[in-house]
């Protein structure tokens, strides 16, 4: 039940409260100069409390100053009902099973017209009349896991995540799309590598860096990209988003490689220290990598134990040993460090990193420019934290290396056998050797090179 | 131009008038607000545009239309005057204040209510203007008018300030080329009520507005204003026409679609008098392809040829309806093919009313058709030719039209075309399309704000016409030519140095300017303050009045002297009455002959030679003066 006068402070409540009007009320509010017609809107809770907000008849949305107001009366109510059109979507014979699941975000919404709030819209019918173009892919079910913005993601959201899609494979599902806000898809990617042993199908993760309320939205193209690798024989967690600025061809990312670059642009992910696994256009897929498993009938299983007391640390000029204490005294099991350069700490929290280590906190080194490998024998400071027991990271981007690290002390409380895992190449998150275009890689370079 | 009696017509218009700001920057990034012209783009990207659920959970007609066609937008962008915002891949920033000033000064002069809290709004493009798919609008102000000469008020319903879209530099088969340098340069919307009931009234009201938008801070060179024409009659539609761009165009367009209107509403009776069933009218749209393979028509048989595929509908009991002519030229049948080719991009529809042997139809084929459609003499059939494609939506299309000439006129977004008429442009938009911007905060304006803009508002320009053409003794139309061309600030500097001779000014601000731009001078290189600069040379009689256009002629040449240069270079250092004196007498002397022979009739020619040195350093009547004198004492001592 919605409240009366919903985000309504102030001034503005008193006058409205006065003469019980509601919210979607549609009222005619004179002023000394003007009077106005239109339906009472709910007013967002952050907004300024002294403006009454209507929604005209001609559909703009306007505020009212209640000093200039004279006299309000009530014509009417109009609370709009929203219908989405359901059509049902087209199964064919013979076509690649694939589960869709929801856990929030852009790609999959619609908008409430008169607040502007986005609603999720996620039956198979509701995406079917939004992209019709999926029915001639795969027989697509859906299902809403979670209702969350990608930054209120947490460890326990990917346990369940994997635990379905493990079950769904089993279950003989050919692909699974998880449809996620973007902020935070690379952890999720990392978990679910981590997670998923002996993954027999596709999992793509695909979301919209433009809502899909919008008529300019990558989501569609995103999720018919996403719909085609699902399909496809790459049994491997992947990342499938727009390439480009344009509206031409997705990438395909590798679930343990691949980051968010830029706050906004459509082609915001990229894989990191190495080239794209390929790429998506007209539903065709096109590889630039060749080192993927392949689609098969073998058992997946989810090993979802995840430490969650793990700290992610930037390393910066002015950081104190306070930080790295306090996670010391709070128990962490932990510390992931995003090292200057090839991986470097101030001296200044030498003693501080020795003592985690002496309290059996495992401490792993990334590297804060993100491209290239951590080298701690070309500087004393790096060989000098090598002494003190921290683990080079290689080329891990600093979030898979927390996400790895607390999977890893999920699955052992031993230290050696951590330390084992932890430099094991598990989910393609090592790289024997860095390929010369991989940074700054481009897509015509990546189509005129034969050879990568 | 045909005449009707509007009143009895019930004719409503209302106008439309977008106006560009000047203001530094664009409306919601600081991208600088001007055109690139030709230059070439420095990169291209291509997008694709979806229709999306309206409120009602259903989609918008014209979004689906626009949708059908298919077309591939691409996008021409540059490094340097284009950001990520106008892309499409960085939210909105803060609303541009100098923008929104200038447009609250708008909304006062039209007597208009501010409002205080400002809501950004999208309003829904599919035709890929606009990146984002929306253009981001608000309403800055409700209600209000503009008075015409004769006291008429016509009411503003409201006034916007919204983004540019961009511009489309071409078509090419399937694509559309938008350039983005236009989108986001902040624009005033002013839409009037549909109270003007004649087509002269409606040019004089967009007159009238232009003049008033002209006088404050707006862009005033060509395509900066452009003017949307509301048009309905009793029992018709409300038919919008875009793409009006001159004046005079307007009552002609009106008269247009007055008679469009008119002639489709008959159609809708005849056809009710006719008792027809608007679901059995059309029957069943038939491929002719092989009917037609061996046509005596040179274009279908080519076609079919090609590969392409002919089909025919019938329309029974129609004779006669698609030659009906709606509007000088223009005929039922021309409505329909122009919506068939606007939809579907096929081009050229064949219909029965028409001339057919014209198109090179043999008898034998046109009995062929006829059987084939099973097309008797009462009916009306039509011939489509194209690919599969083409051919699917322009039934769909033909059909839709058909079934509509039932209901009467259908609501459109039209084009303006230059002989008057109009073409089917898109389906008018519905309200569903516009909804709150998740990406922008609300925008308030303070009654001090409000105030302190009030107190600047300038006079009404038709106030200025009319004293100003008073007091200067000149034509109204010159100080509309002031207003226009934006000189009205600096006529009225210029008349506070020289205030002996408006005229002068008038004429070197407006004729003289307009001449040496005609003659290919740069004049957008003499600046206000060489204007001055001149006039004060006048004022000290540094310099004489027919010097002017010489100085501004070089100056246009040479922007980088300055008009003192420029006076030197031309050789016009003034020139005192003592050497007047000795040079004009030189001129007698040499010509005593003539003197001699004309009297008093040498002062043409001797005036001629003495120009001819003096010209602009002295003023003429103070040389021709001097010259009288002159001969007469040479007549007197011969």
């Amino acid at each position: 039940m919605a409240k009366k006068l919903e985000g309504y402070k102030g001034k503005a409540k008193n006058i409205l409260d006065k003469q019980s009007f509601e919210t979607w009320d549609i009222l005619n509010i004179k002023t000394e100069k003007t009077e106005y017609q239109g339906i009472l809107l709910p007013r967002n809770e952050y907004s300024r409390p002294e403006f009454i907000e209507i929604k005209l008849k001609n559909n703009y949305n306007i505020g009212i100053y209640v000093d200039d107001i004279m006299e309000i009366t009530k014509i009417g109510t109009e609370k709009a009902d929203y219908k989405i059109p359901e059509k049902k979507f087209p199964k064919t014979k013979g076509f690649p099973e694939v589960k869709l699941l929801g856990t929030g975000g852009t790609v999959a919404s619609r908008l409430d017209y008169t607040t502007g709030a986005v609603i999720p819209a996620f039956t198979p019918g509701e995406l079917f009349s939004a992209v019709p173009e999926l029915a001639e892919i795969c027989n697509l079910e859906t299902e809403i896991l979670f209702k969350i913005l990608s930054e209120n993601m947490k460890p326990e959201y990917w346990k369940k995540l994997a635990e379905k899609i493990a079950e769904e494979a089993n279950n003989g599902k050919d692909g699974i799309i998880i449809a996620h806000g973007t902020d935070t898809m690379g952890y999720t990617s990392a978990a679910l590598s981590f997670m998923l042993k002996d993954l027999s199908i596709p999992v793509v993760l695909v979301g919209s860096q433009r809502s899909s309320d919008r008529p300019s939205s990558d989501a569609p193209l995103n999720l018919i990209n996403a719909a085609t690798v699902a399909t496809s024989n790459i049994a491997e967690v992947m990342v499938v988003m727009l390439g480009s600025t344009s509206h031409e061809y997705g990438l395909i990312h590798r679930g343990t490689l691949v980051r968010k670059m830029h706050t906004s642009y459509r082609n915001t992910f990229r894989t990191i220290d190495d080239i794209p696994m390929g790429m998506v256009k007209n539903r065709q897929i096109k590889m630039f990598k060749e080192d993927y498993n392949e689609k098969n009938k073998g058992k997946t299983k989810a090993m979802t134990n995840f430490e969650e007391k793990i700290a992610l640390i930037y390393s910066y000029p002015g950081l104190t040993e306070d930080q790295i204490n306090f996670y010391i005294k709070n128990g962490y099991k932990g510390i992931v460090f995003a090292g200057t350069g090839l991986g470097h700490v101030s001296t200044q929290v030498y003693s501080a990193i020795e003592k985690a280590i002496d309290e059996n906190i495992i401490v792993l080194m990334t590297a804060e420019p993100l491209h290239g490998f951590t080298g701690m024998n070309v500087y004393s400071t790096g060989r000098e934290l090598l002494d003190l027991g921290v683990i080079p990271g290689r080329n891990m981007i600093p979030e898979v290396g927390y996400v790895k690290l607390g999977w890893v002390l999920g699955q052992t409380t031993n230290l050696k056998d951590a330390k084992e895992l932890l430099l094991t190449n598990l989910a393609g998150e090592f790289l024997p050797r860095e390929k010369p275009i991989a940074f700054n890689y481009d897509i015509d370079s990546l189509l005129r090179n034969d050879k990568l | 131009m045909s005449k009707y009696d509007y009143n009895e017509l019930g004719l409503k218009c209302g106008l439309e008038i977008h106006q560009q700001l000047d203001s530094e920057t664009k409306l919601f990034c600081r991208c600088p607000n001007g055109l690139q012209g030709t230059r070439e783009p420095d990169f291209t990207i291509t997008r694709e545009m979806r229709p999306v659920l309206g409120e009602m959970g259903t989609y918008d007609k014209a979004m689906l239309t626009e949708y059908k066609k298919g077309m591939n937008i691409v996008y021409e962008c540059y490094n340097d005057v284009i950001c990520t915002y106008e892309m499409d891949e960085t939210p909105p920033f803060k609303c541009n204040e100098e923008a929104k000033q200038i447009a609250i000064k708008i909304a006062l002069l039209l007597n208009s209510n501010i409002i205080k809290e400002m809501h950004v709004c999208r309003k829904n493009y599919l035709d890929g203007s606009v990146p984002c798919g929306f253009q981001r609008t608000m309403i800055l102000a409700k209600g209000g008018f503009i008075e015409l000469e004769k006291g008429k008020k016509i009411g503003i319903d409201i006034v916007c300030l919204e983004e540019d879209a961009a511009r489309r530099t071409k078509k090419e088969r399937k694509t559309n080329y938008f350039r983005l340098d236009r989108l986001g340069i902040p624009l005033v919307e002013i839409t009037t009520k549909p109270d003007i009931n004649d087509p002269d009234e409606c040019r004089e009201c967009a007159e009238r507005l232009g003049m008033l938008l002209w006088s404050t801070k707006v862009k005033r060179i060509l395509g900066s204003i452009r003017q949307d024409i509301n048009v309905s009659i009793k029992e018709g539609t409300r038919i919008e026409i875009k793409g009006v761009q001159k004046l005079d165009w307007i009552p002609i367009l009106i008269n247009h679609e007055v008679s469009r209107q008119k002639e489709l509403i008959k159609i809708k009776k005849q056809l009710q008098s006719l008792s027809l069933n608007k679901n059995k009218v059309s029957g069943k749209p038939k491929d002719l392809s092989k009917d037609l393979a061996n046509t005596q028509c040179k274009f279908i048989g080519k076609g079919i040829k090609n590969g392409k595929r002919v089909f025919g509908i019938n329309f029974k009991n129609f004779k006669g309806i698609f030659g009906t002519e709606l509007m000088p030229d223009y005929r039922f049948g021309t409505e329909v093919s122009n919506k068939v080719q606007s939809i579907s991009g096929l081009k050229g529809l064949i219909h029965s009313d028409e001339n057919l042997p014209k198109y090179g139809f043999s008898k034998e084929d046109i009995t062929n058709i006829k059987k084939g459609l099973n097309s008797t003499n009462n009916d009306c059939f039509i011939l489509i030719l194209g690919d599969q494609k083409e051919i699917k939506s322009a039934i769909e299309v033909i059909l839709d039209r058909v079934d509509y000439a039932f209901e009467g006129v259908p609501p459109e977004t039209r084009r303006a075309l230059e002989n008057g008429n109009t073409e089917f442009l898109r389906e008018l938009h519905g309200g569903a399309r516009l909804y709150p911007d998740t990406d922008s905060q609300a925008i308030i304006n303070t009654d001090d704000e409000i105030n302190n803009i009030k107190s600047q508002v300038p006079d009404y320009p038709w106030e200025i016409i009319n004293s100003y053409s008073n007091k200067y003794q000149t034509e109204q139309r010159v100080i509309k030519d002031l207003i226009f061309t934006n000189k009205l600030s600096l006529f009225e500097e210029l008349i506070q140095i020289y205030p002996e001779d408006p005229t002068l000014i008038f004429t070197t601000l407006l004729e003289t300017t307009t001449a040496l731009q005609r003659d290919g001078k740069e004049m957008e290189h003499i600046k206000d303050r060489d204007f001055i600069h001149i006039f004060r040379l006048l004022e000290e009689k540094e310099i004489g009045k027919e010097a002017i256009e010489n100085i501004l002629a070089y100056k246009a040449d040479n922007p980088k002297l300055s008009i003192e240069e420029v006076k030197e270079k031309l050789h016009l250092e003034s020139v005192d009455k003592n050497e007047l004196k000795e040079i004009l007498t030189k001129i007698a002397n040499k010509n005593e002959k003539l003197i001699k022979e004309r009297q008093m009739g040498a002062m043409g020619p001797l005036m001629g030679d003495a120009m001819k040195e003096l010209r602009g350093k002295i003023d003429g009547s103070i040389i021709s003066k001097e010259l009288q004198n002159i001969i007469k004492n040479k007549l007197k001592e011969m």
